[in-house]
Parts: structure tokens; C-alpha cells; sequence
């Protein structure tokens, strides 16, 4: 909600700058930002009363001087004859009808009311429908109005027992769904309740006699509507977050002055319905439990004017909390006005020492597992549950995001062939992965499983001596005879007829319940340590890579270092990595051959050959320049 | 020319993967909170309207609650979790104060832009006992974050609004570039929770935080995009050693 810094500060005599009335918002919780002088305020959803002027200000009064006595019309007031029927008063229990005629529609505004369409950008509609919303800015109570003229039957406020069509005032066309809440008049829907009135009742720049109406609405039951019919409604906001059942005379009166200040008034008439008082939440003056619960040592007589100044009576030894305050019920709701007041980075720490007890950490199989496997080159995935129907067992979302999301996954495994396949598509030839989470299923109630799900395929390493060693059962069967002796685990060998790859790997997987794992892995002793720190991320490149491999030659044996210096530190922008990937001594031969594999990738463009060649060559020469090494074939 | 015996052979560099950077950001946080004392429960995704709303005082109105917020499953009879505050409450219910809970794990909201994902983490601690006072919970919240982003972060509790803790806070640190990031809810647990929990509001008063793993991962990390977590890409994984 955007509020103007000059339409507080006319109330506040100290007149603040507007940093220091910024300073004081921050302080009570209302989070803002500022453009050319208008705080842009986005209130907590608790704090309904607020979302105006006045709301504010009366926040703003625990700071400063504030004068809230806006002048209202004081005389006494006909009493309306409207024909009118509530059937929803748990809905609207309370409810204000005015009536007024003016003799001519004004061509002009004051200033206050010129300036708020002004200072906040807005445009002008009609007068009556201009007042009504200078008024929701000003006091907080939405009003809505009526032309007169064009309401000639009985007024019912009911909830609608069939879909109906609504046009609303903004020439939008909606159906509405049975059980909304609405005003009809002659069996047409003339309003939907605290959201937006019907074309066919909206006041017009000739409108001179206005049925205004200023209600209390429960927040559940105009919750949601506005999103669902996709209609931008000031007045929706303020009502779903709960405005003041006990304003209607005053912003009433206040709405008769402000038209009485731009027009003759002919004809003025109110009527009040009320099948419901507000409860009155008085709460105990206990200053120390409040002191206690916020960890200060505040008097009672500096604890009481904080509340007074907010507002709340405190005469009695009670607190009464005003009809404006809807959130505030208990001791903890009273200790939070008081630590916004003090300011929350002002409230001293106070030593906390919760008792340590040995605590069992049942997680600690898992962790073990987890570490066991990333010590032999896997990689830990956490993937969406959301997936397309995989078994009859899958729990249905009502809601998903889209038809490809409608189901809970009942494995893990087809999110790590998906994973498995991505992977390849980024030319990686050595890939292990896991996952281990919960797995839900529908069968007589909802089951939990947790399961680690592990897929692998390629190489078994890219180092020398598993480089051309290809993953497959035995390989697996045997790691995992590591660490569970006594278990058979049941790998599959996952076909690609229906995978789209061209690549022939055999895939590996297993998905196993963690059960399954004894404590017996406990006895395992972990290789890989978490990391120290925590590593700044280098973005990623998903451009293509390009390989290039250079064996070696080398007779004099006390070169190995230097060449090996040499290439696994070679320095260039567009070499991603660097590895032997072979290494064989031909003690006959008196000879030894290494291998080198370069993988060249940019992050900003398609490495053409020629920029490949370019370092590749640099390579070559710089490596040829140690005496007692070749490459065969060059 | 050498002896090749005297020639080691190239060091034989074993592959080793990494921990997910979410789990390892997750478990850090909960080896700090154990440190404390805390003690970690679980509970299951799959939750009922009572567990994840109504016993932490989120009322039918809250926008919350609406199918646009959150995932109902199974015609409307559970839903997936929207925070691990039900963790919370089961464990209250088992229980009886002092008591201090952590929980960790996914939680869904129906959100999915380049800043929210459906499924994302959170770590959650509550902590029970007679006299816990708001200023506890500061001083529990300036070991959490001077742990994580060191003793000479600035930062400033704001209050903030969650049905579950009365008063409620959330907690910004002070970034390089000068710019405050909200980094935890906090607050003081809503004595309406402790008496469905069925705990004594007049004895006991309790704290509650929460954090978001994702967030800090990313500002830890400098992850801009929290779509990358969840790429699987062995190139993203391979630089969280």
C-alpha cells in the first residue's frame, strides 16, 4: 500500500524527516521502500489496521505527536428507511447504510483531496466513488457506493445458492460460484461482498443521491476471492486482513463532512444493523510476565504508557485492547507491541545454555553410506518428487503444477536415469550417482519408505588404472561386499531400448531400503572429509567439450616429474580439465608410455578446431622441449 | 639414464564424488545445532491440515492454506508439508519440557519461478523449558549466524508475523554490497501451540526458528540460480568437494 511521507508528517507535530519516520517504521516491523516521498508499504498479514493513514499513525503515535481528530460531520442524523435483509450475518454482522443527496456534483477538489489523487498518482472516477476511496486511504474502512437511482428494490446480502454471472464495475465479466457472499437487489447481484460492486449500480459523474454502504466482513469469507476472480480490489485487501467492526459512525460522519466541504447537502440519512457485538479482549496488566517473556526490565508505569500511546486503554488493571486490534489477544501479543516499541535490536542478549544430554543420532547409518559412497566416486542428487504417474501405488496431487507433475514418485530410480542421461549428454563417460530420500505410496493409507537409489555407468574412474575399466554388476556387487558382507544386493541392468541415447554403456542401478543397512557399516572408516569451507561456485559453462589425448614416449625415466609439472599445471582459459588417463612401464623396452587427456571447453562460445589446435600445439611444442621424451607418430 | 626403479609411478588420483551442497549445508546446520544441545526428529512430507496448519495456530482464512499455496494430495486428505513445523509439534506431543528439537528436511509450496522451486529444505529448532525469553532467543541466533557467517557479520531482527510464535522476528545480515538479506524467522512459540501441544503456557515459554537452506547455500556458495541444486549436473555437483 502506498501512503504519502506528507500525509503522515501534517499529523505529527514534530514533523520528522522522512528517514526518521522510515527509521520508526522499521522499528515497529512495517517494511517499506520509498520513491519521491511515498513509502511503498507491505504491512504484515496480522496487521489489517494499518492500511491507512490513521492505521499508521496511530502506530507512529508511540514515537511522536500525533493528532488523529480529523473534523466529522457532528449533527444528528435521520435514521434511513432502507428496505434491507441480511441472511448472512456470520458473514456481515455488522453494517452501516448512509444516504446522501447534493445538489450539484463538484467541478473541483479541496486540496487534501486533490492532492491524495496527486501525491499517489491515482486517477479520479466520480465524486462519491472518489470520496469513498480517499476515505479507505484515510481511515481504513473500505465504503462501497451506490447510485441511488439505480437501486429500487429490496437490498439482500445472502450467499448465492448457483453459479451466477457478474459484471463488475470495471466492465469485467465473471461467474460467480455458489456459496459467495454478495448484495442483490431485484434477484441481480448489484455487489460481491467486500471485493467489487456491478456496473448496473455504480455511482456515474451525475450522481447526486448515493446509498453508501460501510460493512464489517469475516476476513475467511472474502479470503482468496480477488486472486480467484482476478480482480485488483483495495478494499478486498483491507477486509481480508481484518478492518475495525466498531468505525462505521465515525468514517461515516468523517465521509459527510468530506462531501458537506465540496457540496451542498440535500438529504442525509444513516442506519446501523448489528446482530453480533465485538467481543472486548481485556487482558491483566502483568508487567512481569512481560518483561519475562521479552527478557527486559521495563517499569509498569513505562510498560502501561507504551500501550496507552499505541492506543490500548489500560485504566482498571486491565488491558483493554481497542476494536482495531484484532491480533492482539494475550501476554505475548502485549510483549511484542512492547519489544517493537523498545526496538527488538535494543533488547540485550541474554546467555541461553540448553542441558546437553547425549542424544541418539539415528541418521548416523545413513551418513556413513553416504560418505562410503562419495569416498568411491559418487555424487549425491536430491531430485523433485513431482513426476508423471509411475505405479498404480502413486499418490495423486489434487493440485500440481502442470499434467507432467500430477503424481508423488513411488522410486528413485527413473529421476537418476534422467539425471543419467543428462549427464551424458554433457559428454561426461564416467558417471555415479545417488539419492537417498523418502519414497511415499498409496495402498489402504499413505506408506513411507526410505530408500537410497545409486545409478552408474562408463568408467569406473578416469584415472590410469580405471580409465578403461567399464562399471558393471561385478564391479558394484563387489564395492558394496565392502561395507554390507553378509547382504546380497539385487543390481539391475537397466536397458536403453527405450532411453533416447545412442550411447552403449551398460547402466547399473540398485534402489534399496536403507533398513537394509546394518550397523555393521558403522566400522567403516571414511576417506572424504566435508570441506573445510565453503566453496565459492564457478558458473558452469553447458557449451560443448572437445577431447584431446597425447601419448607419450619416454626413455629417460627422470623426465616423468617434469612433464607431468608440466601438463597437469598447464595454465589456459579454454582447457577445462586435465588427467592421465594411461601409464605403462615396458621394463623390455627399458620404455614408458603415459597418457594425457585434455577436455577443452569455453564458457562464453563453440570452440572451433582451429582455437583447439592452437593450445593443443602450444602443448606439444612446450612438452617436446624436454629432452629424452617423443610422441610416437610425430 | 635412470634406473626405473627408482621411478614412482604418477600418484593414482581416486575419484571421489561430493555431498550434495543442500544436504551438506543441512547438516552443517543441524552439527552446530546438536553442538547446542538440540536433538534431531523426524516426521514424515506427507502431513495432515491438523499437524501442519491447525496446531500451529495457521487458521482456515490464512492465505497459506489455499490451493494455490499449497499441495493437497489424495483428495484433499493430506498435504505435503509446507515447513518442517509439524516435526515440531510431534515432538512436543511425544515429549514433555525441557525439550529442544531440530528437524530437517524438504518442504513444497506451490511456487516455481527462477527464485522458488515447489520443493526446497529448511532446518527448524524449538526450544522449551521454563523462562525462555525472547533475549535467549537473540543470543541463540547470534551463535547461529556468527557460526555460519562469521563473528563480524552485521545483523538486525526486524519483527515479522507467524501464526505459530508470538513475538516473531525475522533476522537480516548485512551483505558485502551493503544490502540486507533476511536470512531466518525466529520468535517466541505462540503459547495457543504449546497448549495444543498440551504444555503448561503458564509454566513454559518457548523459542522457535527457522531457516531456509537453499537461501544460505546460495549466498554461502554464490549461487545466483537455485535451479542449478537441482540440474544434477556433474559439473555443478564436482565443485562441492
Amino acid at each position: 500500500m502506498k501512503i504519502a511521507y506528507s500525509h503522515l508528517v501534517r499529523c505529527i507535530k514534530e514533523k520528522p524527516s522522512i528517514n526518521n519516520v522510515s527509521d520508526r517504521l522499521f522499528q515497529l516491523g512495517h517494511e517499506h521502500e520509498i520513491e519521491n516521498d511515498i513509502f511503498d508499504m507491505e504491512f504484515t498479514p496480522n496487521r489489517g489496521d494499518c492500511l491507512s493513514v490513521n492505521g499508521l499513525l496511530r502506530d507512529l503515535a508511540v514515537f511522536y505527536s500525533v493528532d488523529l481528530s480529523q473534523e466529522i460531520y457532528t449533527e444528528k442524523l435521520d435514521e434511513l428507511s432502507i428496505d434491507f435483509e441480511n441472511l448472512a450475518e456470520s458473514i456481515c454482522p455488522n453494517i452501516s447504510f448512509l444516504k446522501l443527496e447534493i445538489d450539484q456534483v463538484p467541478d473541483s477538489y479541496k486540496d487534501y483531496l486533490d492532492n491524495y489523487f496527486l501525491d499517489l498518482g491515482l486517477n479520479k472516477i466520480n465524486f462519491f466513488t472518489d470520496v469513498s476511496n480517499y476515505l479507505s486511504y484515510e481511515t481504513g474502512q473500505p465504503t462501497h457506493c451506490y447510485d441511488a437511482s439505480k437501486i429500487s428494490s429490496k437490498l439482500v446480502f445472502h450467499e448465492i445458492e448457483r453459479d451466477e454471472e457478474f459484471e463488475t464495475l470495471l466492465d469485467k465479466k465473471i461467474t460467480l460460484v455458489k456459496k459467495n457472499a454478495v448484495f442483490s437487489s431485484n434477484n441481480e447481484v448489484i455487489n460481491l461482498a467486500g471485493i467489487v460492486g456491478s456496473k448496473s449500480s455504480s455511482c456515474s459523474t451525475d450522481t447526486k443521491t448515493v446509498i453508501i454502504e460501510c460493512a464489517f466482513f469475516q476476513p475467511e469469507a472474502i479470503i482468496g476471492k480477488s486472486l480467484k476472480y482476478d480482480i485488483q480490489s483495495e478494499a478486498s485487501h483491507k477486509f481480508e486482513r481484518g478492518v475495525d467492526p466498531e468505525c462505521h459512525d465515525n468514517v461515516l460522519r468523517r465521509l459527510i463532512k468530506v462531501v458537506s466541504e465540496h457540496a451542498n447537502i440535500k438529504d442525509v440519512s444513516i442506519v446501523s444493523f448489528k446482530s453480533k457485538d465485538n467481543p472486548i479482549f481485556r487482558i491483566p496488566v502483568n508487567v512481569q510476565r512481560i518483561n519475562q517473556i521479552i527478557g527486559i526490565n521495563i517499569s509498569e508505569s513505562e510498560y502501561l504508557n507504551y500501550l496507552s500511546k499505541l492506543g490500548f486503554d489500560t485504566e482498571g488493571g486491565f488491558v483493554t485492547v481497542p476494536s482495531f486490534r484484532s491480533d492482539v489477544k494475550t501476554n505475548n501479543d502485549l510483549a511484542e507491541e512492547i519489544a517493537r516499541v523498545v526496538g527488538y535490536d535494543n533488547v540485550a542478549t541474554l546467555d541461553i545454555n540448553i542441558p546437553k544430554n547425549k542424544k541418539l543420532n539415528h541418521k548416523d547409518i545413513e551418513k556413513k553410506l553416504r560418505y562410503f559412497l562419495i569416498d568411491h566416486g559418487f555424487y549425491e542428487v536430491i531430485n523433485s518428487p513431482f513426476v508423471n504417474l509411475d505405479s498404480d501405488l502413486a499418490i495423486k496431487v489434487d493440485n500440481p503444477l502442470d499434467s507432467n507433475r500430477e503424481f508423488i514418485r513411488t522410486n528413485l530410480t527413473n529421476s537418476l536415469v534422467e539425471n543419467l542421461l543428462f549427464n551424458e549428454r554433457r559428454q561426461k563417460d564416467s558417471i555415479k550417482l545417488f539419492e537417498i530420500s523418502d519414497v511415499y505410496s498409496s495402498n489402504n493409507g499413505i506408506h513411507k519408505k526410505r530408500k537410497l537409489s545409486i545409478i552408474a555407468s562408463g568408467r569406473v574412474g578416469l584415472n590410469y588404472e580405471e580409465f578403461s575399466k567399464k562399471i558393471n554388476k561385478k564391479y558394484l556387487s563387489a564395492l558394496f561386499q565392502k561395507i554390507s558382507p553378509n547382504e546380497i544386493f539385487d543390481f539391475n541392468v537397466l536397458s536403453r531400448d527405450l532411453l533416447d541415447t545412442k550411447i552403449k554403456n551398460e547402466i547399473i542401478s540398485l534402489e534399496v531400503d536403507i533398513d537394509k543397512f546394518s550397523i555393521d557399516i558403522l566400522s567403516y572408516v571414511e576417506i572424504s572429509k566435508p570441506p573445510v569451507s565453503f566453496v565459492q561456485y564457478n558458473p558452469i559453462s553447458d557449451l560443448p567439450c572437445s577431447f584431446k589425448d597425447i601419448s607419450y614416449s619416454i626413455k629417460d625415466y627422470s623426465k616423468i616429474q617434469e612433464l607431468q609439472d608440466l601438463l597437469l599445471g598447464y595454465k589456459s582459459d579454454i582447457i577445462k580439465n586435465i588427467y592421465i588417463f594411461d601409464y605403462f612401464e615396458n621394463e623390455k623396452q627399458e620404455e614408458i608410455k603415459i597418457g594425457f587427456r585434455f577436455t577443452f571447453q569455453s564458457k562464453e562460445t563453440t570452440l572451433n578446431s582451429s582455437e583447439i589446435e592452437l593450445v593443443y600445439n602450444d602443448i606439444i611444442s612446450e612438452s617436446l622441449k624436454i629432452i629424452g621424451i617423443s610422441i610416437p607418430g610425430i | 639414464m635412470s634406473v626405473h626403479k627408482d621411478i614412482l609411478p604418477p600418484e593414482l588420483i581416486k575419484d571421489r564424488g561430493s555431498l550434495h551442497p543442500i544436504n551438506h549445508m543441512k547438516d552443517s546446520i543441524m552439527n552446530l545445532l546438536i553442538s547446542f544441545g538440540f536433538e534431531i526428529v523426524d516426521g514424515p512430507e506427507i502431513e495432515t491440515e491438523e499437524f501442519n496448519f491447525d496446531m500451529l495456530n495457521i487458521k482456515k482464512s490464512h492465505p497459506a492454506r489455499q490451493m494455490h499455496d499449497t499441495f493437497y494430495v489424495e483428495n484433499k486428505s493430506n498435504l505435503l508439508r509446507t515447513h518442517t513445523s509439524p516435526v515440531q509439534i510431534r515432538g512436543m506431543l511425544e515429549k514433555k519440557p525441557p525439550l529442544a528439537f531440530i528437524s530437517g528436511g524438504k518442504v513444497y509450496r506451490k511456487d516455481d519461478d527462477a527464485t522458488h522451486l515447489p520443493m526446497f529444505h529448511q532446518v527448524e529448532g524449538i526450544y522449551v523449558d521454563e523462562n525462555v525469553s525472547f533475549a535467549q532467543l537473540k543470543d541463540l541466533i547470534y551463535k547461529i549466524i556468527y557460526s555460519l557467517f562469521g563473528g563480524d557479520v552485521k545483523l538486525r531482527f526486524r519483527p515479522s508475523y507467524f501464526p505459530f510464535t508470538e513475538p516473531s522476528a525475522e533476522v537480516d545480515i548485512l551483505s558485502k554490497e551493503g544490502k540486507w538479506l533476511e536470512i531466518l524467522g525466529c520468535g517466541l512459540v505462540n503459547p495457543i501451540v504449546l497448549e495444543n501441544c498440551n504444555i503448561d503456557s503458564n509454566k513454559y515459554s518457548g523459542l522457535a526458528f527457522g531457516l531456509g537452506i537453499e537461501r544460505i547455500a546460495m549466498l554461502k556458495h554464490g549461487v545466483t540460480d537455485i535451479r542449478e541444486f537441482y540440474k544434477s549436473n556433474l559439473d555443478f555437483l564436482s565443485q562441492f568437494k
